[in-house]
């Protein structure tokens, strides 16, 4: 049980040619005593290297990591009491699984009787019987190797544990299964844990706190449906949730006194009125590029929604119906731009026809558009993960 | 058409095993080649020098020659036996033990000039050895090493080094990273990730570099001819030369103490042979 304090942390690597790659960038993050926080972002945001720097496995260039409020920037990993469970599960394929998990114990020494007591105590927590304790890792499978590489961490009893992607490698049934097994873990051991992944549904249903990060840089850090429903930026709003929100790029326009969003469009775009208080926040950017944000739920066929307002309909064409079963997927578009709706209906709607489609407006975001040119790509395409993350969320 | 499709099979497993027999003939005539030295060394070591001028190239009965043969091969060789287990065992575990901290520490850390360092240290493996006879000498002289076990064990640690930390180098990089970062995180340092990791995971490939150092020098011709002088120091390279009489030479003792000289050889080949190809072809495939 610990608080992790990150301060101005610099991940720095001296790249080809002399070129400095920057991973991590002036990061500062304060993880509470017991709390599961985990950093979400795409491959490359150094979300990884945070964990490593913290684990001690990765210089720091510049910046100080407190574990307990004692500076660890110089100690080394075995000494700073935490365990950490890898991508790749990592364990001794030498060993069996029993010599897996004792192994750190042994290291430092502890009394046979206390190693053999604490192997069989996490055994039992997950899952694994005696049987597997004498096999060797090769024959076992992806999630009791993933056991076992949780069962090495907890047998220490660590201050704070660190998982890098632990559920990567496994089939998409285990995955949920280990999923929720880590979090009663966290429930039963009430210990600090910093959880890294790259999958926003992994974020969303463990973590107390998600740390959301692109190309080294915390772009957010807050509750998951607080981010859910105030990303900071149209970064974080499409990488959060799934399917990914819609934008729309137009800009704000003013008609009979009221504001309306009008998406960029060669004829017949979406024109949506704000509501009110939308309307307020919008004032300072009338006629300035924007983006319109809405999540594929709170689109709906205009057929299936009852007292639709006008104002908040637009035209498109389906492209692809995706029926789940509980919900129904639509992949739609106005010409301009491609969207999704989730709806809980099973609609019976048909390809290339022209529906009416319905914005809960007041679920909307509008996002300040950055100028698409200071993000090209050195190919000339936009980076538009780049260019999203530069533009801040209005409402 | 039932009929027929076994037929089609029978007739192009005919035509395969005709393509065999050139190829089979072919090995055997390669391993007969192999194997003839051996066969006369074992035929001669029956016989004496009669027998074997009436008759060199076939085989006789084992008779009395043959125990007379090989007790005197036997004595001869007892002690210079001794000696190249003795160079063999300690330089070979001695080159392995260096080797692979040497190694450990190529594949693990990377500090400024580190492949600079590596690539000159290279660099001494395109040196042939004899080059260096005569500064290698002198130095021995210097440190009082001349005609003595402990010199040759010294040259054969250093002159192994290259090779066996090339080949380690490789293999260690090879290792998952994540094994090293979870042993540092399990509390493990360098030696104990050296002992509990390396060692253990790079088992084939250390038997096998332990095997061609112990042959490099128990096969040794050179370096024991130039460094020992007393008889009693003398391994078995330089040992059996003296068998080489001025006069007349006694085969069937010569071919029985050579026989006898690569028993042990042959023995622990035999034994090692699995782990041997396991090495050679470590990395060859992942997984």
């Amino acid at each position: 049980m610990a608080k992790v304090v990150i301060e101005n942390l610099y991940k720095i690597y001296s790249g080809e040619k002399g070129r400095e790659v920057t991973a991590v960038d002036n990061a500062n993050l304060v993880i509470q005593d017991r709390e599961f926080v985990v950093l979400v972002g795409p491959s490359g945001c150094g979300k990884s290297t945070t964990l490593r720097m913290i684990a001690g496995l990765e210089d720091i260039t510049k910046g100080d990591i407190f574990i307990d409020d004692v500076r660890v920037n110089d100690v080394p990993p075995k000494d700073r009491d935490i365990a950490m469970v890898f991508q790749n599960y990592a364990l001794y394929p030498h060993m069996t699984v029993y010599k897996n998990m004792a192994f750190g114990l042994e290291l430092r020494k502890f009394p046979k009787a206390e190693i053999d007591k604490r192997v069989r105590d996490a055994a039992a927590i997950l899952g694994l019987t005696d049987d597997m304790l004498e096999r060797k890792p090769k024959a076992l499978s992806g999630g009791q190797r993933q056991r076992v590489a949780v069962g090495r961490a907890i047998v220490r009893k660590p201050k704070v544990f660190l998982f890098d992607e632990p559920l990567s490698n496994l089939d998409a049934k285990m995955r949920v299964q280990m999923r929720t097994e880590i979090s009663k873990l966290h429930t039963r051991l009430a210990t600090t844990m910093i959880y890294v992944t790259h999958d926003q549904v992994e974020a969303m249903t463990m973590g107390d706190r998600i740390v959301v990060m692109k190309d080294g840089v915390i772009q957010q850090q807050a509750a998951p449906l607080e981010i859910y429903n105030n990303p900071a930026n149209a970064f974080v709003a499409g990488f959060i949730g799934s399917p990914a929100m819609n934008f729309l790029n137009g800009t704000i326009v003013e008609k009979s006194g009221d504001l309306y969003f009008a998406e960029d469009s060669a004829a017949n775009g979406a024109l949506l009125k704000l509501e009110p208080e939308q309307a307020r926040k919008a004032d300072a950017y009338l006629g300035r590029s924007v983006i319109f944000g809405i999540r594929p739920e709170d689109l709906q066929d205009r057929l299936y929604v009852a007292n639709s307002d006008p104002g908040h309909t637009f035209s498109v064409t389906v492209e692809v119906i995706e029926p789940m079963g509980a919900e129904t997927y639509l992949y739609l578009t106005t010409g301009a731009h491609s969207l999704i709706s989730r709806s809980q209906v099973q609609l019976k709607v048909e390809v290339n026809s022209t529906i009416e489609l319905v914005a809960n407006i007041k679920r909307a975001h509008l996002f300040d558009a950055a100028r698409k040119s200071d993000f090209a790509k050195p190919n000339g395409e936009l980076d538009t993960d780049k260019w999203h993350a530069a533009c801040p969320l209005i409402f | 058409m039932r009929l027929t499709t076994p037929t089609t099979v029978t007739v192009k497993a005919v035509g395969r095993e005709k393509l065999e027999l050139p190829k089979h003939l072919f090995v055997l005539a390669v391993l007969a080649i192999e194997l003839l030295p051996f066969y006369m060394m074992l035929q001669i070591s029956f016989k004496n020098n009669v027998m074997f001028n009436a008759n060199p190239w076939l085989p006789i009965l084992p008779g009395a020659t043959l125990v007379e043969n090989f007790r005197f091969a036997y004595h001869l060789i007892l002690p210079y036996a001794a000696n190249t287990i003795f160079v063999s065992v300690t330089a070979a575990t001695a080159n392995l033990f260096f080797a692979i901290l040497a190694a450990y520490f190529f594949a693990r850390y990377k500090m400024p000039f580190s492949n600079v360092l590596w690539s000159a240290f290279l660099t001494l493996m395109l040196i042939p050895s004899v080059t260096n006879i005569v500064p290698l000498f002198t130095l021995l002289k210097k440190l009082n090493l001349l005609n003595s076990l402990w010199g040759l064990i010294a040259v054969a640690v250093a002159s192994g080094q290259v090779f066996n930390i090339f080949v380690l180098r490789n293999f260690i990089e090879d290792l998952p990273r994540d094994l090293f970062e979870a042993a540092e995180m399990d509390g493990a340092g360098h030696w104990k990730q050296i002992i509990h990791i390396v060692i253990p995971l790079s088992g084939p490939i250390i038997g096998t570099l332990f095997i061609l150092s112990f042959l490099g020098c128990w096969n040794d011709f050179l370096m024991p001819l130039i460094i020992l002088r007393d008889p009693q120091l003398f391994t078995l390279g330089v040992g059996l030369i003296y068998l080489d009489g001025d006069y007349a030479k006694d085969w069937g003792h010569i071919m029985a103490a050579f026989f006898m000289a690569s028993l042990p050889l042959l023995i622990m080949f035999l034994f090692t042979m699995k782990l041997f190809i396991r090495g050679l072809s470590a990395g060859a495939l992942k997984g």
